[in-house]
């Protein structure tokens, strides 16, 4: 249990930031409570084999991380037709309601120590709010650190019969001083027959610790689709979840990431099947390079009542490298005997026979790996609707193969 | 059991037997295992000093170890209560053989080996009403068999005393240390009984060893060691048959196994686990295999109340392959957590991993695994592959496997899937003629063929039957 952030922590702080937002008196409630919470909540699980942990968040500096005052970003929003994509403070004051209905909701503020930090000392952040019926595409939202630390906050509420894509992006500014902390959590209302599709491209600086949940929940005939791409960052802890409460709720969870230099990625997608005829889908492949090291954790978990579920993961990881590495644990949990389930999971490096193939056709073998390299992330890029973000990844993987 | 009552006299055993009695009433205010308890095993044996220090040292890595808690998902070990280990071994030793006489046995018991058609005296042998007199003439029967060619098989305690120097350097030394978790330094401080087995250099032995009995033949059977050292060039086939359930009031079972595949030989494990539905079932096993080596464990698990058992091989040369064929099967108030561990520490190494489990009326199966690619071991490949099959909503089926890999010139694969019992199977059987009841059991049959055609075929046999006489009655 870390202690070192608490110590410089005050409820001043806290009420200081709150003010800030022009918060109403329930949303500075939680945040001190969660504040409070701090000394007894647990670091976030992670991944244990006996004698190992496979991320060791125990190990990270936050004193030296988090500075809670000083907060600043560049924030872009675009929205589209119909929807409301506000700062949380003219959410607050423009659907007040609509937020302290939801907040909380979906993830609980108090999960563990990382996130009930988020909660007390969120001051930046997004509302997307996509009323019944509303169909709308490309809501982009540019988020840009400039700051020490800064802690994230997003809220999607779809009701019955809307629909959206969501693309979020979240880099560095100004050059700080030392290690930089992200922190982002975002919750997911997915109402009746709703769809929402909401990616994220995290490009941070390899100076920044990164801590990321993002939950959802999807009601009846509702559809909520994560993209999660990691290509920055110095270690990140990302957590993507769906919960399938309504029946015929489906969910797909995509997950790009490419590792170079010392780079950690620990990534989980999780799935919970809690009604009847629920799907789901979790496809994600990674390239490591260098030193770098993805750890992937990805459950599917089918709940007692949840008749007739169909459930699928896939993980694929490449290595290009020696001294990387890449741990996977894929996992079932099932529990209603209604269920078609599999998951897979392989781990390997550019195919001998493909470098073959295409060097005995006249292309430079450092060429043809970064072929086969982009060519291997194609089936994730596929699942990607929003323009922007599919090229922007497909650039940045470029990028990356060329550095 | 008048047989094992000369045996008794013969070896004087009735006399130290009465020591064991007082000495069992002098630490009975004790709790919880103490030094004392080991000393009296260990002198009771007359053993060499090197192995009680051994069994002391155990003792105290022990105690100070934490229970397997905390995994996610583990089998709930609330009831093995540390304090209460030593009064069940306590019993046992009292009674030597268990149950004096076969219709001492539950009748459960008796009625599922009626049902396997199992004659009388293997009958007594695998219930462990026959006592070490027996299983003796057993492992006497195979020592004319090989022991021209310098093959040794016996009993492990017989070991300790005959073949001192083969025990010392290998019991729980490199490949089980008692550190590696608490119940294996349970085991190394109150081991009892159990298999030696030796392979000369260049030998093959042709047909497979068996350990047909030895659970109840030795005091304390439940904490047996298994040692098989196999050199250069030697090939075995060691088979547990031990899968006879048990009958006894004891409610952990906590053996060891350990073997050693020299270079270049072929090492099958082969068991048949059957524990009765009150035993908890926390078994450490592992093999240290040398270049070019070949080590392969089949075992199909039945019964008990809650398994924790994770085979596991350490591919230690270049070219050595591991191979695990396994299948669980969990019925009501059964917790099954099995799986097998490979640690690839050297170049060119190979793993295969076919885990089947069938889960009905409120059992829970778990496949967790663990494949570990060392940085440095080149061209190693693995493949591990799960397969559930879940009957009714009440049972529970997860797989966890953890992949560890340091090493980017590797081809690794998992894949598991779950599913029900195909209707559509069901009902293509069904119009051929077939009951409800035997679809079923054809199907099952069908989807553990790729163990039953690993073991022999009186296994075999033994593992349908079992399954049969676990889903009769709760089909259809």
């Amino acid at each position: 249990m870390s202690t070192q952030v608490h110590a410089d922590l005050t409820e001043s702080q806290v009420e200081q930031i709150s003010s800030d937002l022009d918060e109403p008196e329930w949303l500075l409630e939680t945040r001190k409570e969660a504040l409070s919470a701090l000394d007894d909540l647990e670091m976030p699980d992670v991944i244990q084999t006996p004698g190992r942990k496979w991320t060791n968040l125990d190990a990270l500096d936050y004193e030296s991380l988090v500075d809670p005052l000083d907060y600043a970003q560049d924030k872009d929003r675009i929205d589209a037709e119909g929807v409301d994509v506000l700062s949380w403070s003219e959410a607050l004051s423009e659907h007040g309601d609509l937020i302290e209905d939801h907040f909380g909701s979906v993830v609980d503020p108090q999960r563990d120590y990382l996130t009930a930090l988020s909660t007390a000392l969120f001051s930046a952040g997004t509302v997307v709010y996509v009323p019944e019926g509303v169909d709308a595409e490309d809501v982009k939202i540019r988020t840009t650190m400039n700051s020490q630390s800064l802690f994230n906050y997003t809220l999607v509420v779809a009701e019955e019969s809307a629909s959206v894509t969501i693309l979020e992006r979240q880099e560095n500014g100004d050059t700080v001083e030392g290690n930089q902390y992200y922190s982002g959590v975002v919750e997911a209302s997915v109402g009746e027959n709703a769809y929402v599709q909401y990616g994220t491209l995290q490009n941070l600086s390899q100076g920044t610790y990164n801590y990321q949940v993002k939950r959802g929940h999807a009601d009846t005939y509702g559809t909520l689709d994560w993209i999660d791409g990691n290509i920055g960052s110095r270690l990140t802890k990302s957590n993507v979840e769906t919960r399938l409460l309504g029946d015929s709720s489906e969910s797909q969870i995509v997950g790009a990431f490419f590792g170079h230099d010392d780079q950690h990625f620990d990534i989980a997608s999780r799935v919970w099947h809690e009604a009847e005829h629920t799907v789901a889908d979790l496809v994600t492949r990674g390239v490591l390079d260098d030193e770098a090291r993805s750890v992937y954790e990805g459950v599917q978990d089918v709940g007692k009542e949840a008749w007739d579920t169909s459930s699928y993961q896939r993980e694929n990881t490449l290595m290009l490298s020696d001294e990387s590495e890449a741990d996977a644990s894929p996992k079932l949990i099932i529990n209603n005997h209604d269920t078609e389930a599999s998951h897979s999971a392989t781990v390997g490096q550019v195919d001998e026979e493909d470098m073959f193939y295409m060097t005995s056709r006249g292309v430079h073998p450092e060429a043809a790996k970064n072929m086969l390299v982009e060519g291997f992330f194609v089936p994730v890029l596929d699942e990607v609707e929003v323009d922007e973000l599919r090229d922007d990844l497909d650039q940045l993987i470029y990028e990356r193969l060329r550095e | 059991m008048s047989s094992d009552q000369d045996h008794l006299k013969e070896t004087d055993t009735e006399a130290r037997f009465e020591f064991k009695k007082e000495e069992n009433a002098a630490f009975e205010t004790e709790k919880g295992l103490t030094e004392e308890t080991v000393r009296v095993i260990s002198e009771d044996k007359d053993e060499p000093e090197w192995m009680l220090e051994r069994r002391l040292r155990a003792l105290e890595q022990f105690q100070q170890m934490p229970m397997p808690e905390g995994w996610p998902g583990a089998p709930d070990l609330s009831e093995v209560d540390i304090e209460d280990i030593v009064p069940y071994i306590r019993p046992d030793i009292e009674t030597r053989g268990g149950a004096e006489s076969w219709e001492d046995l539950p009748e459960e018991i008796q009625d599922t080996f009626d049902k396997l058609g199992i004659p009388e005296a293997e009958k007594n042998a695998l219930s462990g009403v026959g006592a070490q007199y027996e299983s003796e003439i057993v492992y006497q029967n195979m020592q004319e068999r090989w022991e021209e060619k310098g093959v040794i098989f016996c009993d492990m305690d017989k070991a300790v005393q005959e073949h001192e120097d083969l025990v010392k350097d290998h019991f729980m030394t490199k490949c089980v240390p008692p550190s590696d978790n608490k119940f294996a330094a349970l085991h190394g401080a109150v081991w009892s009984g159990g298999s030696f087995v030796y392979i000369p250099e260049d030998t093959t032995v042709e047909m497979p060893v068996q350990a047909y009995f030895r659970m109840n033949s030795e005091g304390m059977g439940q904490f047996e060691h298994t040692l098989i050292i196999a050199e250069e060039n030697s090939e075995v086939h060691y088979i547990e048959g031990c899968s006879a359930p048990k009958y006894s009031a004891f409610n952990l079972h906590s053996g060891g196994v350990e073997v050693f595949v020299g270079e270049n030989a072929h090492v099958q494990y082969s068991t048949v686990q059957n524990w009765s539905k009150n035993t908890y079932n926390l078994n450490t096993k592992r093999a240290i295999c040398e270049a070019d080596g070949t080590m392969e464990w089949v075992s199909g698990s039945m019964g008990s109340k809650a398994t924790m058992l994770y085979p596991s091989t350490v591919l230690k040369g270049p070219g050595a392959t591991d191979n695990h064929i396994t299948i669980a099967m969990a019925g009501e108030g059964q917790d099954i957590d099995t799986g097998a561990k490979v640690y690839h520490n050297a170049p060119e190494t190979k793993s295969t991993i076919e885990s089947k489990s069938i889960a009905k009326d409120g059992g829970r199966t778990n496949y967790r695994g663990l494949v570990h690619i060392a940085d440095g071991a080149e061209d190693s490949s693995t493949s591990v592959e799960c397969d559930a099959l879940m009957f009714d909503n009440d049972s529970t089926s997860d797989t966890m496997p953890y992949m560890e890999i340091q090493e980017s010139k590797v081809d690794v694969a998992h894949e598991a899937t779950v599913g029900k019992i195909g209707d559509e199977d069901v009902f293509y059987l069904q119009s051929r003629g077939l009951d409800d009841d035997d679809a079923k059991q054809m199907i099952v049959a069908g989807f553990i063929e790729p163990i039953t055609e690993e073991l022999p075929i009186e296994y075999a046999v033994e593992l349908n039957r079992l399954i049969e006489l676990e889903m009769e009655g709760s089909l259809g």
